[in-house]
C-alpha cells in the first residue's frame, strides 16, 4: 500500500511547486506590464495638461507670429512634418521590404552576412552623426539645405527598424505555405510579394509604425540637413503659379521645419510664453503620429480575413 | 470597418489640404508687448511701410544661420522685415555660432551670425568674408539666495573668486563688504555655481571678461565657447544645458548663482546681481550701461570691424558684454536679387527706429551712431558680379 | 513556337518567369545599400578627424585617472564619455530586457482578445513620443518625483556593500541628474521596441507547438519559457539589438538628465557624461578645429563600439543556433 502512496504524494508536491510557479510569473508579467504603461500615461497627461492650455485653433492653422503678437501658429511646422514624413517612408519603405526579402531568405551568403551585421550597425548609429554625414554628403554638394536631404537622413534611420522587423516576420511564415504556392507554379517573386508578405503583413506593419513613429521624433538629424524654416508655407508656395514640376522642386529643395525641431526651439528661447508653446507643439506631435496609427490600423482591419499558420 | 476608414481618411486628406490652402493675409503689425512679472500688457504701435514690389510675396528666400544669442531679435526683425517688403522670406535659424560659420564657410547659406571671430583659417577658405557687428547683448549673473530680495552688488575680482572656488560661502568678507546692508541676511551657506554644460556664445563673453578681470583665470582657465570650470573639480558646479537649462538650476537650487544673458533675465524675473565695473562705478545691467560699453570701444574696431568690449572702462559701461556679428560673402554672391534684397534689410535695422526699439525691449542694444557709420561703410563695399549692390 | 499563335495568357506567364532575374538582381542591388552606407558613415568619422586622431593617438580613448576636456587648451581624452555610454546602455538594458520580456509574453498568451488591440496600441504610442519630450517631462517630473527617491534608496540598502557599492555611492545631486536616472529613461524608451517586436514573434509562432507542449502535460508559464522562448529566440535578440541600438545612440533625452559632468565617479548615482550628449552640446559652437575633430573622433568610437557590440551578439546568436542544432541533431 505504502509504496502505492509514497510517489503520488512525491508527485503531487512538485506539481504543486510548479502551478504556484506558474501562477506567480504570469501575475508578474501582468504587473510588469501595468509598469510600462505607467510612464505612457504619465508623460502623455503631463503633455495634455501643459500643452492643452496653449493650443487653439489659431496655433495649428497659423504661420509663427514674433513674440508679443497674438494669434501665432506652427502651420510651418505641420507641414514640414508632414512632408518630411511621407517622403521618407516612400524612400525607406520599398527597399527596406526588398532588402528584408533577401536577409530573411539568403541568410548564410556573403552578402547576408555582411548585410544583416551592417543592419544592426547601422540601428545604433547616433542621430547627430546621421546628421553630420548627411551634411557633406548631401547639403554641402548642393550648395543648400533642402527637405530632400532631411527626408533621406532620416530615410537611414528607418531602414534598420522595418528591415529587422521585417526579416523577423517573414522568418516566421511557415515554410508550407511557401512550398505550396511554388508547387503551384508561380514565381519566387510572386511568391515573396503575393504570398508570403501578406502573411507577415501585421508585424510588418508594426515595423513600419515603429519606424515612422520613430523618425517623425527626431530633431538632430534634420538640425542638419533641413536646418528650420519659420517662413515655410506650401500654401504659399503652390500659390507662387509655376509649373507643376517647378512647385514640387520648391516645395522639397529648401530648408525646412518640422515638430520636433520647432519643440526643441521654443524650449529653449527666454520667454516663457514660447516654452509654452513648446508643450503645445508636443501634443500636436502625439496628436499627428495617433492620427498616422489609426489610419493605417483601422486599413488593415478593413482589408479583412489574414492568414495564421 | 471600412466605412469607419473611408470616413477617417477622408477626413484627414481634407485637413491636409485646408492646412496647405492656408495663405496668411497680410495685416498691420500691432505689436503686444506682454512684461514678465507685470499684470497688464503695453501696446506699441508698428508703422512699417509696405513697399510696392513687382515681385510675387515670399519668392526671395534668403537663408541663414548660426549663433543662439542674438536669435530672439532676428526672429523678430525677419518677421517685422516680411511685411516692409513681402516679397522677402528671411529665415534665420540658431544652430551656434560654429554651425553657422561652417555653414558660410561651405555656402550653404546667404549668411551667418556668429559671436566668436572668424579664424585666420576660416578666412582663407571662405575667402572674402566679412564680419559685420548687428546689436550687442550683455550677459548678468542672476542668483537665487534665501531671504534676499534687494539686489545684491558684485565686483569683477568677487565673480571670479565665485567662479574660482576661491569664495566657496554666500557670507564671505568680500561679498558682505560690497553688500553692507545685507550684512545679516547673507546667509552662512555654500554657494552653488551654474555654468553652461554645452558650448555657446554666451560662455563666451563671460569667460572673456573673467580672464579680463584676472590674469590668474586667464592663464589657467582662459576664455572660450566651452572651458573647464574649477568649481566642477571644487564639487560645488552644476551644468545647464542652455540659457534655459542654467535659468532652470539656478531658480531650482537655493543658494546658487549663474549666469545668462540679458533677454532671459528679463523675461524670466530672475534676481540679477549689479556690477561694480572697472570705473568703481555700481551699475545695473540695461540697455544703457551696454551702449556705454560700446561707445567706450567705438574706436577699438580692428581692419575686420570687430571689437572685444568686455570690461569697458567707462563710468556708465556694464562689464561683461558682447558684440554679435553677421558674417557675409564681400564679393562672391551671384544671385544679386538676393543680395539687394539682404543689404536692404541690414540697412533697416540698422536704421529703423522701430526696429530698434524692438531690440531694446528685447534687452539688446543696437549700434551707437559712429559704429553704425562704419558698419554702413563697409556695406557699401559689397559686390555682386562685379558691380556694387549698395546704390546709393 | 512563334509569338503570333501564343495566347496572351501563356505570353504573360513566360515572361512573369523571367520575374525572379529582375527580383534577385533589385535585392542584390538594394542589399548593397545598407553595408555602403555603413563604409560611407565610417569612412566620413575616420578623415573628418584625422587631425585629432594624429595628435592623441590611443590615448584619447583609454582608460584613465585624470581625463581632461579642455577646449581652451586643446586637452582632450574620451574615457569617461566612453564610460558613460557604456554603462546606461547596460543598465538600460538590464531593466528593459525583462520587462519586455514579460510586457510581450502578457500581450500575447494571456490578454484576454479584446484588450490586447488597445494595449498593444497604446505601446506603440509610447515609441512615438519624441526624445525632447521625454528629456523635458524627465526634468520635470521623472527626476524629482522618481529618480531621487529611488536613487536615495539605492544608495542606503547598495551603498555599504563593499565592491557592488562603488557603483550606488554617493549622495545623489539635489536635482537627481545622475546616469541612473539616463538609464532609466532609456530603458522606458526602448521597452516599446523590445516588447512590440517580440510580442509580435510571439504571435507568430505557430498554434501547434503550443498544443504540443500542453499535450504532454506543461504548466502555461513553463511552456513559454520552454517552448516559446527558445522558438523565438532570434526574433527576441533581434528586438534587443534593435533596442541596444537605440540606447547607444540616443541623444536629447539623455542630455537633459544625466547632468552633462564628467567630475564625478563611477557611481551610477553621479552625474555622467555620454558619448552622444557631448557631441550634441559642444558640436554646434566648437569653432576650434582641433575641438571639433575631437568631438567627431567621439563619434567614431561610438560607430566602432557599435560594430564591436553588435559582433558580441552576433556571436552569441551563432552560439546559440549552434547548440540548438546540436541538441536536434542528438534527438
Amino acid at each position: 500500500m505504502t509504496t502505492v502512496i509514497t510517489p503520488y504524494i512525491q508527485n503531487r508536491s512538485r506539481f504543486t511547486a510548479r502551478r504556484i510557479t506558474n501562477a506567480i510569473m504570469l501575475t508578474l508579467t501582468g504587473a510588469v506590464t501595468l509598469l510600462a504603461l505607467l510612464p505612457l500615461f504619465w508623460i502623455i497627461g503631463y503633455v495634455i495638461f501643459k500643452g492643452g492650455q496653449y493650443i487653439n485653433l489659431d496655433f495649428i492653422t497659423q504661420m509663427p507670429k514674433p513674440l508679443g503678437v497674438q494669434g501665432g501658429g506652427v502651420l510651418h511646422a505641420m507641414q514640414g512634418t508632414l512632408i518630411l514624413t511621407m517622403l521618407s517612408a516612400i524612400i525607406a519603405i520599398p527597399p527596406s521590404i526588398i532588402i528584408a526579402f533577401y536577409a530573411a531568405f539568403r541568410p548564410n551568403t556573403l552578402l547576408g552576412i555582411v548585410l544583416r551585421f551592417s543592419t544592426d550597425v547601422l540601428s545604433g548609429v547616433p542621430s547627430i552623426v546621421i546628421g553630420l554625414v548627411g551634411y557633406a554628403l548631401i547639403v554641402k554638394p548642393q550648395g543648400h539645405y533642402s527637405g530632400l536631404a532631411g527626408s533621406f537622413a532620416i530615410a537611414v534611420m528607418m531602414l534598420p527598424i522595418i528591415i529587422r522587423t521585417t526579416e523577423e516576420m517573414l522568418k516566421l511564415v511557415p515554410n508550407n505555405l511557401r512550398e505550396g504556392s511554388l508547387a503551384l507554379g508561380a514565381a519566387e517573386w510572386k511568391t515573396s510579394l503575393s504570398v508570403i508578405l501578406p502573411a507577415a503583413a501585421n508585424g510588418v506593419i508594426t515595423g513600419i509604425m515603429l519606424g515612422i513613429a520613430r523618425v517623425s521624433g527626431e530633431t538632430a538629424p534634420l538640425i542638419f540637413t533641413t536646418l528650420g524654416n519659420e517662413r515655410y508655407n506650401i500654401g504659399q508656395i503652390v500659390q507662387g503659379g509655376d509649373s507643376f514640376f517647378q512647385t514640387l522642386y520648391n516645395i522639397v529643395e529648401q530648408p525646412m521645419d518640422s515638430l520636433p525641431l520647432t519643440l526643441w526651439k521654443y524650449a529653449q528661447q527666454p520667454f516663457p510664453e514660447r516654452v509654452n508653446q513648446s508643450w503645445a507643439v508636443a501634443l500636436v506631435l502625439m496628436l499627428f503620429v495617433l492620427a498616422i496609427n489609426i489610419v493605417v490600423r483601422l486599413w488593415i482591419r478593413s482589408r479583412g480575413t489574414h492568414l495564421k499558420g | 470597418m471600412k466605412r469607419q476608414f473611408t470616413i477617417f481618411s477622408l477626413l484627414m486628406i481634407i485637413a491636409v489640404i485646408a492646412s496647405a490652402c492656408a495663405t496668411p493675409t497680410p495685416q498691420t503689425v500691432e505689436v503686444t508687448k506682454i512684461v514678465a512679472g507685470t499684470p497688464e500688457k503695453v501696446v506699441i504701435t508698428a508703422t512699417p511701410e509696405v513697399k510696392p514690389t513687382t515681385l510675387p510675396a515670399g519668392s526671395v528666400k534668403i537663408n541663414g544661420s548660426g549663433a543662439t544669442f542674438p536669435l530672439p531679435v532676428y526672429t523678430d526683425w525677419t518677421y517685422a522685415f516680411s511685411y516692409v517688403d513681402p516679397s522677402v522670406a528671411i529665415n534665420y535659424q540658431g544652430i551656434g555660432s560654429g554651425g553657422g560659420k561652417k555653414a558660410i564657410v561651405d555656402g550653404t547659406v546667404d549668411f551667418a551670425g556668429s559671436d566668436s571671430l572668424v579664424t585666420d583659417a576660416e578666412y582663407t577658405q571662405g575667402k572674402d568674408l566679412q564680419m559685420y557687428p548687428m546689436v550687442a547683448g550683455a550677459v548678468v549673473a542672476i542668483y537665487n539666495v534665501e531671504g534676499i530680495t534687494t539686489p545684491i552688488t558684485l565686483d569683477r575680482d568677487t565673480l571670479v573668486g565665485i567662479y574660482s572656488a576661491k569664495i566657496t560661502t554666500w557670507n564671505d568678507p568680500a561679498i558682505v563688504a560690497l553688500n553692507p546692508d545685507l550684512k545679516d541676511k547673507l546667509p552662512n551657506k555654500t554657494i552653488t555655481v551654474v555654468h553652461r554644460s554645452d558650448g555657446s556664445g554666451t560662455t563666451e563673453i563671460f569667460t572673456k571678461a573673467l580672464a579680463s578681470f584676472s590674469e590668474d583665470w586667464k592663464k589657467n582657465v582662459g576664455a572660450g565657447s566651452a572651458v573647464e570650470w574649477p568649481v566642477d573639480k571644487a564639487k560645488n558646479g552644476v551644468g545647464g544645458k542652455g540659457n534655459q537649462g542654467v535659468t532652470a538650476a539656478v531658480l531650482s537650487t537655493p543658494n546658487s548663482i549663474g549666469y545668462v544673458e540679458l533677454s532671459f533675465a528679463l523675461a524670466n524675473g530672475t534676481p540679477t546681481a549689479q556690477m561694480v565695473n572697472k570705473a568703481k562705478k555700481t551699475v545695473k545691467p540695461n540697455a544703457e550701461s551696454v551702449q556705454a560699453a560700446m561707445a567706450d570701444f567705438a574706436n577699438g574696431f580692428d581692419a575686420k570691424l570687430t571689437a572685444t568690449i568686455v570690461d569697458a572702462p567707462g563710468e556708465k559701461s556694464w562689464p561683461i558684454t558682447g558684440y554679435t556679428y553677421l558674417v557675409l560673402h564681400q564679393t562672391s554672391m551671384t544671385d544679386c536679387v538676393k543680395a539687394k534684397k539682404l543689404l536692404e534689410y541690414i540697412n533697416w535695422t540698422l536704421s529703423d527706429t522701430s526696429a530698434a526699439k524692438r531690440a531694446g525691449e528685447l534687452g539688446y542694444s543696437v549700434l551707437p551712431s559712429d559704429v553704425k557709420a562704419k558698419v554702413t561703410a563697409k556695406l557699401g563695399e559689397v559686390t555682386c558680379g562685379g558691380k556694387p549692390v549698395m546704390i546709393k | 513556337m512563334k509569338v503570333s499563335s501564343l495566347s496572351f495568357s501563356k505570353w504573360l506567364d513566360q515572361r512573369l518567369n523571367h520575374g525572379d532575374r529582375v527580383w534577385n538582381v533589385l535585392m542584390l542591388t538594394l542589399s548593397l545599400v545598407v553595408p555602403v552606407l555603413i563604409i560611407l558613415i565610417g569612412w566620413q568619422l575616420w578623415i573628418d578627424s584625422s587631425g585629432a586622431r594624429e595628435k592623441f593617438g590611443w590615448a584619447f580613448l583609454l582608460p584613465t585617472a585624470d581625463a581632461a576636456w579642455n577646449p581652451v587648451f586643446g586637452k582632450f581624452q574620451a574615457w569617461p564619455f566612453i564610460y558613460g555610454t557604456l554603462i546606461t546602455s547596460a543598465v538600460a538594458i538590464i531593466i528593459a530586457v525583462p520587462v519586455s520580456l514579460g510586457i510581450a509574453i502578457f500581450l500575447a498568451e494571456l490578454c484576454p482578445a479584446w484588450l490586447r488591440e488597445p494595449l498593444s496600441w497604446m505601446l506603440e504610442l509610447l515609441a512615438a513620443i519624441p526624445s525632447v519630450v521625454y528629456g523635458l517631462w524627465g526634468i520635470f517630473v521623472f527626476l524629482p518625483f522618481v529618480v531621487k527617491p529611488f536613487g536615495d534608496f539605492l544608495t542606503a540598502l547598495l551603498g555599504p556593500i563593499p565592491v557592488l557599492g562603488l557603483f550606488f555611492e554617493g549622495p545623489l545631486p539635489a536635482s537627481g541628474a545622475s546616469r541612473l536616472a539616463a538609464s532609466m529613461i532609456l530603458a522606458i524608451m526602448i521597452i516599446p521596441t523590445i516588447a512590440a517586436v517580440t510580442r509580435d514573434v510571439f504571435l507568430a509562432i505557430p498554434q501547434a507547438q503550443r498544443e504540443a507542449s500542453f499535450a504532454i502535460g506543461s504548466t502555461q508559464w513553463e511552456m513559454i519559457w520552454q517552448v516559446l522562448i527558445p522558438y523565438g529566440l532570434s526574433g527576441i535578440l533581434g528586438a534587443v539589438i534593435l533596442g541596444l541600438g537605440r540606447a547607444l545612440g540616443e541623444t536629447m533625452a539623455v542630455t537633459m538628465v544625466i547632468g552633462n559632468s564628467i567630475a564625478g565617479s563611477v557611481s551610477l548615482l553621479s552625474p555622467g557624461y555620454t558619448m552622444s550628449s557631448i557631441i550634441a552640446n559642444e558640436f554646434a559652437e566648437a569653432v576650434d578645429q582641433l575641438h571639433s575633430e575631437s568631438l567627431i573622433e567621439v563619434g567614431l568610437i561610438l560607430f566602432v563600439l557599435t560594430l564591436l557590440l553588435n559582433s558580441l551578439a552576433r556571436f552569441l546568436v551563432w552560439q546559440v543556433a549552434r547548440r540548438g542544432t546540436e541538441q536536434d541533431a542528438r534527438s
